[in-house]
């Protein structure tokens, strides 16, 4: 807010002479393929969701101005409402989920020496460069309800083979299980990367304070790798809104109904049943909630940076 | 308050020495520095005494109590990092309870403290603020107010001052100096600035190579420096050096031979000296004065006007260079063929093992 106030206070010549033409001119060549290639392919069809929302329309080809009737009829949905539920049910099992766990991960290897400390990284980070159809096949045969590893185990517990992703209650956890797996591996290295920062003298201080390991971590450790928590659950948050593969992979292309997610409910309708209209509006709608949290966690970096 | 004792000190880092055999006793009270190049070990020591790093061999007490198996925080002192290592994401205040908070002090104790440290290092303005809001001289306060809330046995100092700048960084020393009056506590201070070293100290333990090159005060070191090192790395400009022949012997006292041949009475008894009559000539630029009635004579190479003295860099008939002092006003040029009057009496020795035989 000062900063805006200060740059209008200066007076406009003597802000104008900062700049040199052809260093402007420069600037501009360095951006113009950035702006270019974000208008063309982000805010153009962004703008054409907006405008496709409003319409009755197919995927391709003109349509009819309908106003907010598609808004009217998605809160009218049972289907929508089933696939935000699911949405924002998986969104809770793995984003808290994935950041404590990747934390806690991290914290430990970050203990680690040399090539110990780079190997047991490697392990945790090789799933994240599998592709989703590989996890979906890996999965799938551990969790194969007749011969796969897992079903031993399973069976211990629920006194027979329990075919996971065909039972309901199971489905999400488990998927949601995979996904804190597959996707851990970046979210270590960048809490890897925060604590790296920490200098170590603050921890001899604390430790000539006579700083307990939990009051370490408490007091230090996580004040000061907050911004970095943020940032994965911001990550987390967006990715997992918009879960699509594994859900429609492990629900075998969505046969079912109540597996459905938001993205698989957008592909539905504009894709499968071309009612380009209706799923541009669960786009946006998407799009809004993933804004309206986004700024909410910005918030909250803030709120703890400022205390 | 209490003494620190070192017996055999030893640490290695992997096949790498970085301590031998290190002994000594710092009194209760008493303002120690520890002098020398980086990588010459001090600042390992320090932090052997403070417990953040383990010792391989020998033995640390602090005051009554064998402290070298004990955590850091159990030896009862406190410590001021060169970096200073403030919490960031905490306030001055914080910064200096959080040690405090750790032992479950009272709130009313803790905060009278804080208030008396934060007068005392006129912080009080700055209470409520973040390190990063703050200066590099005010950050080192709030990292010396941190250790003394402690009320520690023994104050430890990891190169406080060298992040300052210059002016600051003299202003500083003075506070440090007023800080140990006040407090009358063992403090230890590391540096490699031996003008830090000089002004501060008790006594100063010159560290090279891993071991200890001399203990003494501050004038024992200057004046009757123990070894070659001692003599080059504390004064400033340093000592002159030349490799001479002892000659003879006059009144008992070692004559010796200049490269250009002039010969100079030493106030160093011969008896002392090795037989093999190999040494080198030490002394200070300011018992070399130029003068018309000077012994040995050259060429001014280079001139230093420092206000109150002025250098001359004076190149010797064989090439060797003497840094020669004059008055402040002095009239020599570069180029200019000066005389040099050397007083043999404050000059050293050193034989072929750099051990040093200083007059008296």
């Amino acid at each position: 807010m000062s900063a805006a106030a200060t740059a209008t206070d200066v007076p406009l010549p003597a802000r104008k002479k900062r700049f040199n033409r052809n260093e402007v001119l420069a600037a501009l060549i360095f951006v113009l393929p950035f702006v270019v290639v974000y208008a063309v392919l982000f805010i153009y069809p962004t703008l054409q969701m907006i405008w496709l929302s409003f319409h009755k329309a197919p995927l391709i080809g003109p349509g009819t101005f309908i106003g907010f009737d598609n808004y009217v009829k998605l809160f009218k949905d049972k289907l929508f409402g089933v696939a935000f539920w699911n949405t924002v049910y998986f969104v809770l099992l793995t984003v808290v989920p994935a950041t404590l766990t990747a934390l806690a991960i991290a914290v430990g290897v970050n203990r680690l020496k040399g090539w110990m400390q780079s190997l047991i990284l490697a392990c945790f980070f090789i799933p994240y460069i599998l592709p989703v159809s590989v996890v979906f096949r890996v999965w799938g045969w551990m969790f194969d309800s007749q011969f796969g590893i897992l079903q031993p185990l399973i069976a211990l517990v629920a006194g027979d083979n329990v075919p996971v992703f065909r039972t309901l209650p199971l489905f999400m956890p488990t998927v949601a299980f995979i996904t804190v797996w597959w996707t851990i591996g970046f979210n270590i290295l960048l809490f890897i990367a925060g604590l790296r920062n920490i200098s170590p003298e603050i921890y001899e201080a604390a430790a000539l304070d006579g700083t307990s390991k939990w009051r370490q971590f408490t007091r230090i450790t996580w004040p000061l790798i907050w911004p970095v928590t943020v940032l994965v659950l911001t990550i987390q948050l967006i990715a997992q809104f918009k879960i699509f593969d594994q859900v429609y992979l492990f629900g075998n292309g969505g046969r079912s109904d109540a597996t459905m997610g938001l993205v698989q409910l957008i592909y539905r309708s504009a894709f499968q049943k071309n009612n380009g209209g209706y799923g541009a509006t669960v786009a946006v709608v998407l799009f809004l909630i993933i804004v309206v949290f986004s700024v909410l966690q910005f918030q909250m970096l803030r709120a703890r940076g400022e205390k | 308050m209490a003494d620190i004792r070192l017996v055999n000190v030893s640490k290695h880092f992997g096949q790498v020495r970085v301590i031998e055999n290190v002994s000594m006793t710092i009194g209760s009270g008493e303002f120690m520095v520890f002098l020398g190049p980086s990588g010459c070990g001090k600042s390992t020591l320090l932090r052997m005494i403070a417990g953040l790093e383990d010792i391989d061999g020998g033995e640390i007490h602090i005051g009554d109590r064998r402290v070298d198996e004990l955590p850091p925080a159990e030896r009862g002192v406190a410590m001021v990092f060169q970096n200073y290592a403030l919490y960031p994401h905490m306030t001055v205040r914080e910064n200096m309870s959080f040690g405090l908070q750790n032992i479950r002090t009272p709130k009313q104790e803790i905060a009278k403290r804080v208030a008396a440290a934060a007068k005392t290092l006129e912080l009080e303005h700055l209470i409520d603020r973040k390190p990063g809001q703050l200066s590099g001289g005010q950050r080192q306060r709030v990292a010396i107010g941190r250790a003394i809330v402690r009320d520690p046995k023994a104050f430890l100092f990891d190169e406080p001052l060298s992040n300052l700048d210059a002016g600051l960084r003299a202003r500083t020393r003075i506070e440090f100096a007023q800080l140990h009056q006040r407090l009358k506590t063992t403090m230890i201070f590391v540096t490699h600035d031996q003008i830090e070293a000089m002004t501060l100290a008790d006594r100063i333990v010159v560290m090279n190579n891993r071991k200890i090159e001399q203990i003494g005060t501050p004038m024992e070191i200057y004046s009757r420096p123990a070894s070659r090192f001692v003599a080059a790395f504390v004064g400033s400009p340093s000592m002159n050096f030349l490799p001479v022949q002892q000659l003879s012997d006059r009144d008992g006292k070692a004559v010796i031979r200049l490269p250009d041949n002039s010969e100079i009475l030493t106030g160093i008894a011969s008896s002392r000296l090795p037989s093999d009559g190999q040494v080198t000539f030490g002394i200070r630029p300011e018992s070399v004065k130029v003068s018309a009635n000077g012994a040995v004579s050259g060429k001014a190479d280079v001139v230093e006007r420092l206000g109150e003295r002025t250098l001359a860099y004076v190149r010797l008939a064989d090439n060797s260079v003497v840094i020669a002092e004059d008055e402040g006003q002095s009239r020599i040029n570069v180029g200019d063929q000066v005389k040099l009057d050397f007083d043999g009496a404050s000059s050293h020795l050193f034989d072929s093992r750099d051990v040093a035989y200083s007059a008296g």
